[in-house]
C-alpha cells in the first residue's frame, strides 16, 4: 500500500500546469487503482456514508464500502482524506457552457442557430474543450455538463459532455442526449408598459409545432424514405424512445399542455425550467415527468407570490414526490451550481437530496445513470473531495476530481491570475 | 289624471342660431344674412345655477349665447322663445380641462421606432427642427394651441353627450407641450368658439414625437425641465444678449398662465409638484386615477388636480391560472378605482374630472355616476365638472355657472344627473342648441272617455310613458287593443269595435285638455271623435321594474378592501414604528474592535443601538430570543438599480451629470422587500454605465412603505456614476452607434479632461459674481472639483482605472469607489495609493471581453494592498443573497469570515461616507440590523428579522402572514370580479405588470412615442 499525502497530490498538479497557458492539460486516463478512505461519502442517491471507502480502477468504481468490511485495498495507491467530503460530480444541465466563451463577442459565441426547427443541429460539435470557463467550473465539482444549444423553436440537441478533455470527440459522454424544445409562451411581454399579456400568436405555434409532429413522426414510420430529411432523421430517436425530449416550459398551464402534447406521441418528456412546477406537481408525478428546474437564484415570478418561493420549490417538488434536478442559468454562471442547491437545503429541501439533485438523479433524467452520477460500483469514478461541505460557499474547497478516474487538474485561469498578481505585490514589497 | 307636460313646441327651425347677432365679422357672407336674437326662456325647470345652487320651478333666460336671467318667477321677456321643462332639470354644461379636442392630428411614431428601436435607429444628438429653437426637440413649448383650432363636428358631437359644453384642448406631445386653448363645443368657425386663446400651459414627463435621442429616461425629463427653468431666467436677464432662442421667448411668454402637468402615477404627481417648488410654479396636475394611494402626501403638496376617470374593467378571472397574471395591486385598483373622486373630496384636495383617457365620452357619465354610488357626494361631483374646471383656468367669469353674464352652456336632464336612469336631453353650448334625445313626447297615459259618433268607450293608455299601450275596456275582462302613433302632437288611433268587421281610424292632435279629430268608421263615414281624459284616480304603477334592479346592486361600498402601502402583495395598513427591542442572547457580529461576540444581547431603542452586552434587561423592551442565530449589521448594497422609475440611464450623451436618480425613486418596488428578506438595508441607487458621466446616485433606506423622499438616507453626501470601457465607448450596442464620441478609452479620458476643464471654468465664472446661467451638469462636476460630490466609477480594465485616478489627480480630487473593478487586483497598489476604494463583485466575468481576465480572487487581493473593498449586486436577485457573495471572499482569497462580513455591511459604508451612521453593531448607531437563523456567511442561514431605524421591516414568519392575507384578499377580489362578470360588467383579458429589473447596461428609451 502506497500513502500519497495531499500536499505531495497538489504539488503534483501545480508542476502539471503549463504556464503559458491558462486552460490546464486534460489528464491521462487512470494509471493505477485508488482508494479513498475515511471519506464522507455523498453517494447520490439519498444515501450518506461516514468514514467510508471509495476505490476505482480504469475509470470505474470497484468498492464502495462504510468500512467495516475492511475491504481489501492490496494494489490500491490509498488516500487517507480525513472525513473529507466525496460527491459524484456534479452535473450542470441546460447551459450553453463550451458553446460561448465571451458573453459579447459574437465570434466567440455557438449556441443559436438560425431557423426555429433545428433538431438536428448538434451542441457537441460546437463544444469547446481549450474553453478557459471550463475549469473554473470544474474547480468547484462540476465535472459533467449538459451544453446545450438555445433559441428558435426546437434550437437543436445537447450532449453530456465532461469537463476535461483534448477535444469533444473524447470528452463526450452521450452524444445527442436529447432534442430541446421551446414551447409557445401563452403570454408575451408588452415591451412598453412592462405588461404580461396573451401571446395572440399563441394558437399558431403550437399548430406549427404539431403539424411539424406530424410530419416527423409519419416519416419516423415509414418503412423507407425516398429523401432523407436530417430534421426528421434527428427526430427519430425522440419517438422510439432513445433520445429524450426536453420541453422548456415555464407555466403552469403550459407544462400541462407539453406533457400532453408529448404524450400523444408517445413520449414522456422532461420539463425545463418548470417555474410553476409547483402548481402542476400532482400532474407531474401522475404522468411521471421529470424536471430540470430552473435556478433557485431566480426572483418570484409574480410580484404576490412568496418572496421566497424559487428557494423553497425543490423541497415542494420533493414533497409531492416530482422527479427533479438543479440547474444554474448562464454559462460561466456553473461554477455556482453547487449553492444553488445548497439555497434550496436552507428552505426545506433535505441535504441528501440536495446532493442527489446534482448527482444521480440528474443522470436518471439525462438518461446516463447507467454510467454515471452515484458512487457506486461499476459507475463511473467521476467523483471529487471537497474540504468542506460543497453546497456551501464558505466549505466548499475542492481538493481532489476524478472524471472516469482521470485525475483532472482543479487549475484554471482564474488561480493563474491569482499567483500572477500575488507575485506582484511579492515584488513591490520586497522593493 | 296624469299631468301633461305641456312642451310648446315653438319651432326654432334651426337646431341652432348664430350666438353674437351683432357682431361684426371679417368673413363675407353669401346671400341674405341671418341674425338671431337667441333669446330663449326655459320655464319650471330645476336649475342648477351653480354647483351647490338649486332653484326649483325657476327660469332661465338666455340672449346672444349668454345667460340674461336666472331665477324663480322672473319675467319672461317678450319675443324669447319659450320651453316649459316642466320636470326637467338644468346644470351647467361640463368643462374639460384635458382635451386634445380640434388639435392637428399627431405624427404617430412608428411603434417600434420609439421602444426598443433605440437600437435600430441612428442616435439623434440634436434637434433636427429648423430655426432659431431650443436644442432639444421635446421642448414644444412655442406651440400655440389656438393657432391650430380647428373645430371638429364629429368629436364635439361625442362631447355633447358627455355633457361637454367647453374643453380645454391642447396638443399632447412633448416634454414642454405649449399653450392650451379654452374653447365652447359649439358649432361654427374657430374665431367664435374660442373662449380664451391662452388658457394654460402644459408639460408632461413624455417626450412625445420628438426623435432626439435625448431625454431617454424620466430623470432626463425631469433634468430637461430643471435647466430649461435655469436657461429662461438666464435668458430673459442677460441671456438673450448672446443668443436669440425662440423657445426660451416663448417659454417666458406663458409662465403666468394656470401649468399643466401630466404624469402616470401618484408618484410622478409628487415629483412634478417637487420640481415646480423649485422655480415656485405650482403645477395643476393631470393625474392618473390612483392618487387615493397616496392620499396623505398628496394633499400635503397642496395641488390641485385633474383626474380621470378610467374605471378599469374586471378582469376575466374564470381561469385559475389565467388569474395568476393578474396581480393584487391590479384587482385592488379595478376595486378601489371608482372610490379615487371620493376619496380625494374627502381628504379636501381640489380637483376636476377630465373624460381622458375613457375609450369613449359617453362613458364619462355612466363613470361619473359610479363614483358618487362609490360616496362621491353629489355636489363634490358637479363641482368638480363645472366650477371647479373653470376655477383652475381661472375663468370663472365665463363658465361654471349659469350666473348672469356668463355663457349659456348648460344641459337639460329628465332629472337628477347622477341617477343612472337620467337622461340628458339638450346640451346648449353659447346659446346653440344640440339635441341629444328628443324630449320626452306628452306621457300619454291614463284613462280617457272616447267619443267615436255617437259612442262612448272607455280608453286606457297605460305602460312605459314613451312607448304607451293602448286598449279598449269593454267591461272587467274584455279589452279591445288600440293601435296608435303619435308624432308631434300628431295621434292616430285605430280599432275595431266589438262586432264590427272593419277598423275604425281616427285622426287628431293631442291638446292639454283632450285629443280630438277627425276620423272614418268601418263603414267609411267621417265622424269628429274626442278623448278627454278622466279625473285622475290612482297613479298607474311605473316604477316597479326599476325597483327591482337596484336591489341587485347592493351599496358598492360595502365591501371594498383597504390601501395598503406600498399598493402590492406586502404593503402595510399601518405604517410600522419603531419600538424597543431586546435581541436576547444572539452572536452578535460588531464590525468593531470587540468583534464577534457570542451569547450576547443587543437593545434597540428610538431608532439606534442603545447596549450591546450580557445581561442586559428593560422592562419596556419587546424581547426576541436569539439564542442559536446571529446579528449582524443590516446589509449595504453599494451599487443596486432597484426601485428606480423609467429608465437607469440617461445614455443619450457622453455626459448627463445633470440627472438625479433621487428624482425618480420607485418606493413600491417589490423587490425592496425581497431584499429586506436578503437583510439588505441601505443601498446607492445608481445611474447605469452608459456614458463616461452618468448621473447623480441616490442613497436610500430601505424603508418599506414610505414615500420617496421618506427612503432617503438623510444627509447623505452627494454622489455621481461614472463609467469606463466598452459600454461608454458603445462596443456592444450594434452599428448604429459608432457616432457619438468617445469610441475609444483613448477618447473617454479626453471627455473628463474637457468636462473638468470646463467645470473649473465654470466655476471661476461663478466666483467673479458676473452673471451667468446655471448649468446643472458642470454644477455636479463642479462639486466634485470642490469635494462636495464624491464619484462611484463603474470600471474593469486595469488601464483606464489607471488613467481616471491620474486625471482625478491633475484635477487635484480624489476617485471615491471604482464599482465593478474586475481588474482592480491588477493595480491595487495604485489605488491604495490614490486613496480610491472598490465595490466590485464577487465572482462574475467573461460576460464581455474586458471581464475575461476577472477572476473571484479581486475583492481579496484589492482588500490585501490595503483598498477598501465591497461587494455589491448590480442585480435585484443576487442582492438578496449578498450575505453568500460576501462568503466567496472566504473561498477565494481566503478572508477571514469577520472581513468577509464587512464586504457587505461597514466597507460599503464607509465606501457612501455613511459609516459614522450604519455598517457596525455600536452603540449610538442606527439600529440597522439583521437576525440570521444561522452564520451569516452561510448559504444555510435566513435573514429572519430586519430592523432599519429600530423598525422591523421585515419579519419572515410575518412574511407568511402577509402572503396569507394576500392571497385571501386576492381571493375576494377575483370572486367578486367573477359577480361582476355575471352581472355583466364589462371584462378584460388577464394581464400583468412586470417590475423592470435594471441593470447598469439598460439604455432603453422609456419616455418617448405618442401614447
Amino acid at each position: 500500500m502506497k500513502h500519497i499525502s495531499i500536499s505531495i497530490l497538489v504539488f503534483f498538479f501545480i508542476q502539471n500546469v503549463l504556464q503559458a497557458q491558462y486552460v490546464p492539460v486534460p489528464a491521462p486516463p487512470q494509471s493505477e487503482p485508488i482508494a479513498i478512505v475515511n471519506a464522507t461519502i455523498h453517494v447520490g442517491n439519498g444515501q450518506l456514508i461516514e468514514g467510508g471507502i471509495v476505490a476505482f480502477d480504469k475509470g470505474k468504481i470497484t468498492i464502495v464500502s462504510d468500512g467495516k468490511d475492511q475491504p481489501d485495498l492490496s494494489g490500491y495507491q490509498v488516500i487517507d482524506v480525513k472525513g473529507k467530503h466525496l460527491y459524484p460530480g456534479f452535473i450542470a444541465t441546460n447551459t450553453p457552457l463550451g458553446l460561448v466563451e465571451i458573453g459579447a463577442v459574437r465570434a466567440t459565441v455557438d449556441y443559436q442557430e438560425v431557423g426555429s426547427f433545428n433538431p438536428n443541429v448538434r451542441a457537441l460539435i460546437a463544444y469547446n474543450t481549450d474553453s478557459e470557463i471550463i475549469p473554473t467550473v470544474r474547480a468547484n465539482g462540476v465535472l459533467l455538463v449538459q451544453t446545450t444549444p438555445s433559441g428558435g423553436r426546437i434550437p437543436g440537441m445537447s450532449s453530456i459532455m465532461m469537463t476535461d478533455g483534448w477535444n469533444w470527440e473524447d470528452a463526450v459522454l452521450k452524444a445527442d442526449d436529447g432534442v430541446h424544445l421551446n414551447w409557445p409562451s401563452p403570454y408575451s411581454f408588452g415591451w412598453r408598459q412592462f405588461k404580461v399579456e396573451k401571446n395572440k400568436q399563441y394558437d399558431k405555434q403550437v399548430n406549427a409545432l404539431r403539424a411539424f409532429f406530424d410530419e416527423a413522426y409519419a416519416y419516423y414510420q415509414r418503412p423507407e424514405v425516398e429523401e432523407k430529411n436530417l430534421r426528421f432523421e434527428a427526430m427519430k430517436p425522440v419517438f422510439d424512445g432513445t433520445r429524450r425530449l426536453y420541453i422548456h416550459a415555464e407555466l403552469a398551464a403550459n407544462i400541462q399542455e407539453a406533457v400532453l402534447f408529448a404524450e400523444d406521441y408517445g413520449i414522456t418528456p422532461v420539463i425545463v425550467g418548470a417555474t410553476d412546477a409547483w402548481v402542476v406537481a400532482d400532474f407531474l408525478k401522475a404522468h411521471r415527468v421529470p424536471v430540470i428546474l430552473r435556478t433557485t437564484f431566480n426572483l418570484p415570478r409574480r410580484p404576490d407570490e412568496p418572496i421566497d418561493l424559487p428557494f423553497r420549490t425543490p423541497a415542494i417538488l420533493y414533497e409531492k414526490g416530482v422527479q427533479f434536478c438543479f440547474s444554474q442559468k448562464g454559462f460561466w454562471q456553473q461554477f455556482n451550481l453547487p449553492f444553488v442547491a445548497g439555497q434550496a437545503v436552507a428552505y426545506g429541501l433535505p441535504y441528501e437530496e440536495a446532493v442527489r439533485a446534482l448527482t444521480g438523479a440528474t443522470a436518471e433524467i439525462l438518461g446516463i445513470a447507467d454510467q454515471t452520477g452515484t458512487i457506486e460500483v461499476g459507475k463511473d469514478a467521476t467523483l471529487f473531495l471537497s474540504q468542506g461541505d460543497a453546497l456551501d460557499i464558505r466549505t466548499n474547497q475542492v481538493t481532489h476530481a476524478f472524471i472516469q478516474g482521470r485525475s483532472v487538474s482543479l487549475d484554471n485561469k482564474h488561480k493563474m491570475l491569482y499567483r500572477k498578481f500575488k507575485a506582484k505585490y511579492e515584488q513591490l514589497s520586497q522593493q | 289624471m296624469k299631468k301633461l307636460i305641456g312642451f310648446v313646441a315653438a319651432l326654432v327651425g334651426l337646431l341652432w342660431a348664430m350666438p353674437l347677432s351683432y357682431a361684426q365679422k371679417t368673413f363675407p357672407f353669401n346671400g341674405v344674412s341671418d341674425p338671431r336674437e337667441g333669446l330663449h326662456a326655459f320655464t319650471h325647470a330645476t336649475i342648477y345655477t351653480r354647483y351647490d345652487r338649486r332653484l326649483d320651478d325657476a327660469t332661465l333666460i338666455i340672449r346672444k349665447g349668454k345667460v340674461e336671467a336666472v331665477g324663480v318667477d322672473i319675467p319672461i321677456p317678450k319675443g324669447a322663445v319659450i320651453h316649459d321643462l316642466q320636470g326637467k332639470t338644468i346644470y351647467p354644461s361640463f368643462i374639460d380641462l384635458y382635451s386634445d379636442y380640434g388639435m392637428p392630428k399627431k405624427k404617430r411614431q412608428d411603434k417600434s421606432g420609439m421602444t426598443h428601436g433605440r437600437f435600430n435607429r441612428r442616435p439623434q444628438p440634436l434637434t433636427t427642427r429648423k430655426g432659431a429653437w431650443a436644442w432639444n426637440e421635446a421642448l414644444k413649448v412655442d406651440f400655440r394651441a389656438h393657432t391650430h383650432f380647428t373645430p371638429d363636428e364629429s368629436k364635439s358631437q361625442s362631447l355633447h353627450k358627455a355633457g361637454f359644453g367647453a374643453v380645454l384642448s391642447h396638443q399632447m406631445d412633448g416634454i414642454a407641450r405649449g399653450t392650451g386653448v379654452l374653447v365652447n363645443l359649439g358649432k361654427g368657425r374657430a374665431h367664435e368658439l374660442i373662449i380664451k386663446e391662452k388658457a394654460s400651459n402644459h408639460f408632461s414627463f413624455n417626450k412625445g414625437s420628438s426623435t432626439q435621442s435625448y431625454p431617454s429616461s424620466l430623470m432626463g425629463a425631469i433634468a430637461l425641465l430643471r435647466q430649461t427653468y435655469y436657461d429662461a431666467r438666464w435668458y430673459a436677464a442677460t441671456g438673450r444678449r448672446e443668443e436669440v432662442n425662440n423657445s426660451l421667448e416663448a417659454w417666458n411668454e406663458v409662465q403666468l398662465l394656470p401649468q399643466i402637468f401630466e404624469v402616470r402615477d401618484k408618484w410622478e404627481a409628487l415629483r412634478a409638484v417637487r420640481l415646480g417648488q423649485e422655480f415656485g410654479v405650482r403645477y395643476i396636475i393631470k393625474g392618473a386615477g390612483d392618487e387615493y394611494q397616496r392620499l396623505e402626501e398628496l394633499k400635503l403638496t397642496g395641488a390641485a388636480f385633474i383626474v380621470p376617470l378610467t374605471f378599469p374593467d374586471a378582469y376575466d378571472v374564470e381561469d385559475p391560472l389565467d388569474a395568476m397574471q393578474v396581480t393584487l395591486a391590479q384587482m385592488k385598483h379595478w376595486e378601489m378605482a371608482p372610490l379615487n373622486p371620493a376619496r380625494l373630496a374627502q381628504a379636501g384636495i381640489p380637483f376636476a374630472l377630465t373624460a381622458h383617457g375613457l375609450k369613449k365620452p359617453t362613458d364619462f357619465l355612466r363613470n361619473l355616476r359610479k363614483a358618487v354610488q362609490y360616496g362621491l357626494s353629489k355636489e363634490d361631483a358637479l363641482k368638480a365638472i363645472t366650477w371647479t374646471p373653470a376655477l383652475l383656468i381661472k375663468t370663472t367669469d365665463k363658465l361654471g355657472s349659469l350666473d348672469v353674464g356668463k355663457l349659456a352652456n348648460f344641459i337639460i336632464t329628465s332629472g337628477d344627473l347622477f341617477d343612472s336612469e337620467t337622461k340628458l336631453y339638450e346640451n346648449w353650448v353659447q346659446g346653440q342648441r344640440f339635441v341629444l334625445e328628443e324630449l320626452p313626447k306628452t306621457d300619454l297615459t291614463g284613462n280617457y272617455k272616447l267619443k267615436v259618433d255617437s259612442q262612448t268607450w272607455d280608453l286606457r293608455v297605460e305602460g312605459d310613458p314613451s312607448k304607451p299601450k293602448m286598449h279598449l275596456q269593454l267591461d272587467d275582462s274584455t279589452k279591445v287593443v288600440v293601435k296608435h302613433r303619435f308624432e308631434r302632437q300628431l295621434i292616430t288611433l285605430s280599432y275595431t269595435p266589438p262586432d264590427t268587421k272593419g277598423k275604425v281610424r281616427l285622426s287628431g292632435v293631442v291638446e292639454k285638455n283632450k285629443w280630438w279629430g277627425k276620423g272614418q268608421l268601418a263603414d267609411g263615414s267621417w265622424v269628429i271623435w274626442e278623448a278627454v281624459p278622466e279625473v285622475s284616480s290612482d297613479q298607474p304603477t311605473e316604477a316597479s321594474s326599476t325597483t327591482q334592479e337596484k336591489k341587485e346592486q347592493k351599496d358598492p361600498l360595502a365591501d371594498i378592501g383597504q390601501v395598503w402601502y406600498p399598493f402590492n402583495a406586502y404593503g402595510w395598513t399601518e405604517r410600522p414604528t419603531q419600538k424597543t427591542y431586546l435581541i436576547k442572547n444572539a452572536t452578535v457580529w460588531t464590525n468593531e474592535a470587540q468583534g464577534i461576540l457570542p451569547h450576547t444581547d443587543v437593545l434597540i431603542r428610538d431608532g439606534k443601538i442603545a447596549e450591546v452586552g450580557q445581561g442586559i434587561t428593560a422592562a419596556d423592551a419587546i424581547e426576541i430570543d436569539a439564542t442559536g442565530m446571529h446579528l449582524t449589521p443590516g446589509i449595504i448594497d453599494e451599487h443596486t438599480h432597484i426601485a428606480i422609475t423609467r429608465g437607469v440611464n440617461e445614455s443619450t450623451q457622453a455626459s448627463s451629470a445633470e440627472v438625479r436618480v433621487g428624482d425618480v425613486i420607485n418606493p413600491e418596488d417589490i423587490n425592496v422587500y425581497r431584499q429586506l428578506s436578503g437583510g439588505v438595508t441601505t443601498a446607492q441607487q445608481l445611474h447605469g454605465s452608459a456614458n463616461p458621466i452618468g448621473g447623480q446616485s441616490s442613497i436610500i433606506k430601505f424603508r418599506w412603505g414610505y414615500d420617496d423622499a421618506g427612503m432617503k438616507l438623510e444627509g447623505a453626501d452627494g454622489f455621481i456614476k461614472f463609467a469606463l470601457g466598452e459600454n461608454v465607448k458603445q462596443s456592444n450596442w450594434g452599428d448604429n452607434f459608432r457616432s457619438r464620441f468617445p469610441q475609444t478609452r483613448m477618447g473617454v479620458e479626453q471627455i473628463y479632461v474637457d468636462y473638468f476643464t470646463r467645470a473649473r471654468a465654470y466655476g471661476e465664472l461663478k466666483r467673479s459674481g458676473k452673471p451667468y446661467r446655471v448649468d446643472l451638469e458642470l454644477e455636479a462636476l463642479l462639486e466634485i472639483l470642490e469635494g462636495k460630490r464624491f464619484i462611484t466609477c463603474h470600471s474593469y480594465r486595469q488601464s483606464e482605472i489607471n488613467m481616471l485616478m491620474k486625471v482625478a489627480e491633475r484635477f487635484g480630487f480624489r476617485v471615491n469607489t471604482f464599482t465593478h473593478i474586475l481588474e482592480g487586483y491588477k493595480v491595487a497598489d495604485k489605488m491604495a495609493a490614490h486613496g480610491a476604494g472598490a465595490s466590485t463583485f464577487s465572482d462574475w466575468w467573461a460576460y464581455k471581453f474586458e471581464v475575461y481576465e476577472a477572476i473571484p480572487y479581486n475583492g481579496a487581493l484589492m482588500h490585501e494592498q490595503g483598498v477598501t473593498v465591497a461587494y455589491n449586486s448590480d442585480d435585484a436577485e443576487m442582492a438578496r443573497r449578498l450575505n453568500q457573495e460576501a462568503a466567496k471572499a472566504i473561498k477565494y482569497g481566503r478572508l477571514s469570515e469577520e472581513e468577509a462580513l464587512k464586504l457587505v455591511t461597514l466597507n460599503p459604508a464607509k465606501l457612501l461616507h455613511i459609516d459614522d451612521r450604519v455598517g457596525s453593531i455600536k452603540v449610538g448607531k442606527d439600529a440597522d440590523v439583521v437576525l440570521w437563523s444561522d452564520h451569516p456567511l452561510s448559504v444555510y442561514a435566513r435573514a429572519q428579522m430586519t430592523f432599519v431605524d429600530g423598525i422591523k421591516f421585515f419579519d419572515r414568519e410575518e412574511a407568511a402572514v402577509l402572503h396569507t392575507r394576500a392571497q385571501k384578499e386576492r381571493n375576494r377580489l377575483i370572486q367578486k370580479m367573477l359577480l361582476a362578470k355575471k352581472h355583466g360588467a364589462r371584462t378584460q383579458k388577464p394581464s400583468g405588470k412586470m417590475p423592470h429589473l435594471y441593470h447598469c447596461e439598460d439604455i432603453t428609451d422609456e419616455i418617448g412615442g405618442i401614447e
